[in-house]
């Protein structure tokens, strides 16, 4: 468009607004809605289809977990944090169990260390298959759905046939994993480890998952309709997703590098090699191949831990009734939505004196009427599903 | 710390390292104390200054990334829970969480308020993401913070009367319907060991934070 005709288009648009005085419309999404990834309401303000402002209304699955952790043992407390982002359990229980054992200053066992490491990659990449999912369609495609969750059953199978659950495994203990893993009612005493054949199963799981990732590239990365619809909208700087503390996924694809699975010990990330991977621009586009890269990256790590799996013991010794030493600790851990921490003071107790939970949901979204300033209203659908969120870890 | 993980375990260098770091951070924001307990670096400031050291730790030392910002409320007299192992300076404690992009350091920035009439200024101003922090801890603590921009209440409903998160607020379903786990229950594998002073024996079968008086709750 010349110059000349852009001012013409700019000024028909304004004399029409001028003429019809239309006055700005308050537009309620949610708080049911598809596109919204469980209860949240956003009252946009929009003039014909721009939004001029954007309020998220959050709280509605607010559960009180911080409270209610007052008045539960470490050990109860396992279940509720299984329950905060619910796609991906299993990584919830990480941050909490590594605060836990490092105010109790027990060294868990190597092993027990790699089996966290795998199913906290699987809990990833289950996690990111949904967004695999839901993304496509929210913007109209409906086939990519199918191939996400074909994946993703094969994850939570095998998530399954280790800890008995799919989606709130509630396997971790603290100083190791549940002792009898993978055992059944008939064989309570025969099996104490991994499932018999797991490891191979994981290794076939894994080796489908990468080629499923080529389809996706295939069907959904390249595609017009989809490259139309998240190209260069919402896009996020560097410095804007600092300020809000967006991490994870989010935060990379803004081309920042930075991954706490490289920073910090909580699982032994140091044995195995992947890449941190990064977006350029930081658009709703970037946010989509940073994740689909990493369900790569967590499928390589899969891979080595598999192979590299050391034998011995699964729970360190840890005394029957939990007490844990006076003292105040703060651990955070990568989790598939980003960022998630506990911070934990205890008072020598059975139970902790205050638990703060710091979840990546919660910070992610609050950004979001920041970027949605000025876009049409179909893309606050193609921005707001770009950061895969959950309400459970918005409301806690 | 270093950008190795292996670097990571707890040995002497590295505590010695991060030991070094809080220092250095407490001494350019102007800290009243500093600590590094398990690996958790804490700086403690005035709530006066609360604003302008967050200032300094961002432009100055590199601390872009809001994790995140929190209360503790220290109180002798609880509602709910334990109370704390020995008698405390009531107060709110005031955590908020800043850390880089490049090396993975934290630092928690501590302050002291009065529990009644707390407030301090608003860090919307520093970084940001403060606004749903600080909305949440003012609903849930009863702080202040001075200079938000809408303070409204963001978890609860508006007309919701009390700040949960408070050691005086009680756990208001304990109240009305009973611990379920109150049915059938079994001695803990150690309740035949002499019971601690003060405990009785029905405290052994209650969870934490049921309270003996109203075993109800």
């Amino acid at each position: 468009m010349t110059l000349e005709q852009d001012a013409l288009k700019h000024f028909s648009e304004v004399s029409v607004a001028l003429e019809l005085q239309t006055p700005d419309m308050t537009l309620n999404i949610g708080p049911q809605h598809p596109s919204t990834h469980g209860v949240l309401r956003i009252v946009a303000q929009v003039d014909g289809e721009r939004v001029t402002d954007v309020k998220p209304v959050i709280g509605y699955m607010h559960r009180g977990y911080e409270k209610i952790a007052e008045v539960r043992t470490y050990p109860q407390i396992t279940a509720l944090v299984n329950r905060i982002d619910w796609v991906s359990g299993f990584a919830n229980e990480i941050p909490f169990m590594a605060a836990t054992e490092k105010l109790m200053d027990i060294e868990v066992p190597e092993r027990a260390r790699y089996i966290r490491m795998i199913l906290t990659e699987m809990a990833r990449i289950s996690s990111h298959l949904m967004f695999m999912a839901s993304y496509p369609l929210e913007l109209g495609a409906t086939t990519p759905l199918m191939f996400a969750l074909r994946e993703r059953e094969r994850v939570l199978d095998l998530i399954e046939s280790v800890t008995g659950g799919r989606f709130h495994p509630n396997f971790n203990r603290i100083g190791g994993v549940k002792p009898n893993a993978g055992a059944g009612p008939s064989q309570k005493k025969a099996v104490q480890d991994l499932p018999k054949g797991f490891l191979q199963a994981a290794r076939d799981a894994m080796d489908e998952l990468l080629s499923t990732c080529d389809q996706f590239d295939e069907l959904v990365t390249g595609n017009e309709i989809f490259l139309a619809r998240c190209k260069g909208v919402g896009i996020m700087s560097a410095a804007l997703a600092a300020d809000f503390g967006v991490s994870g996924p989010n935060l990379r694809a803004s081309g920042v590098a930075f991954d706490l699975r490289t920073h910090t010990d909580y699982l032994p990330y140091d044995q195995v090699n992947f890449d941190v991977v990064t977006g350029t621009v930081g658009d709703s586009f970037d946010r989509w191949q940073v994740r689909l890269e990493e369900i790569r990256q967590a499928a390589y790590i899969v891979q080595q831990a598999v192979d590299q799996i050391p034998s011995g013991p699964l729970q360190a010794k840890v005394p029957k009734i939990i007490k844990v030493p006076k003292g105040e600790v703060y651990v955070r851990a990568e989790n598939p939505k980003g960022e998630m921490g506990y911070y934990i003071v205890s008072e020598g107790g059975q139970g902790p004196y205050r638990l703060k939970i710091r979840s990546a949901s919660y910070s992610n979204i609050s950004v979001i009427p920041q970027l949605l300033e000025g876009v049409l209203v179909p893309d606050i659908i193609a921005i707001m599903g770009s950061f895969d969120f959950v309400l459970g870890d918005v409301d806690r | 710390m270093t950008n190795s993980p292996s670097d990571l375990p707890a040995t002497d260098e590295a505590s010695v390292q991060m030991d070094t770091y809080a220092a250095a951070v407490a001494d350019a924001v102007g800290a009243l104390s500093w600590s590094t307990n398990f690996a958790t670096v804490k700086v403690v400031v005035a709530p006066d200054e609360w604003v302008n050291s967050l200032r300094t730790a961002k432009t100055d030392l590199g601390l872009v990334f809001f994790s995140f910002l929190s209360a503790i409320h220290w109180a002798n007299d609880v509602e709910v829970g334990d109370p704390p192992a020995e008698t405390v300076d009531e107060r709110i404690e005031v955590l908020a969480a800043v850390g880089d992009l490049t090396d993975g350091r934290l630092v928690h920035f501590s302050t002291a308020l009065p529990v009644d009439g707390a407030a301090l200024a608003t860090l919307t101003t520093v970084y940001a993401g403060a606004n749903w922090h600080e909305r949440e801890a003012a609903e849930m603590f009863n702080i202040d913070f001075v200079g938000h921009p809408q303070l409204e209440k963001l978890y609860l409903p508006s007309e919701f009367e009390g700040h949960p998160l408070r050691k005086s607020f009680p756990l208001l379903s304990r109240e009305v319907k009973p611990w379920p786990g109150m049915v059938d229950v079994e001695g803990m594998p150690d309740s035949t060991e002499p019971a601690e002073e003060g405990d009785s024996s029905d405290a052994e079968t209650l969870p934490s934070g049921v309270s003996t008086e109203n075993p109800g709750r």
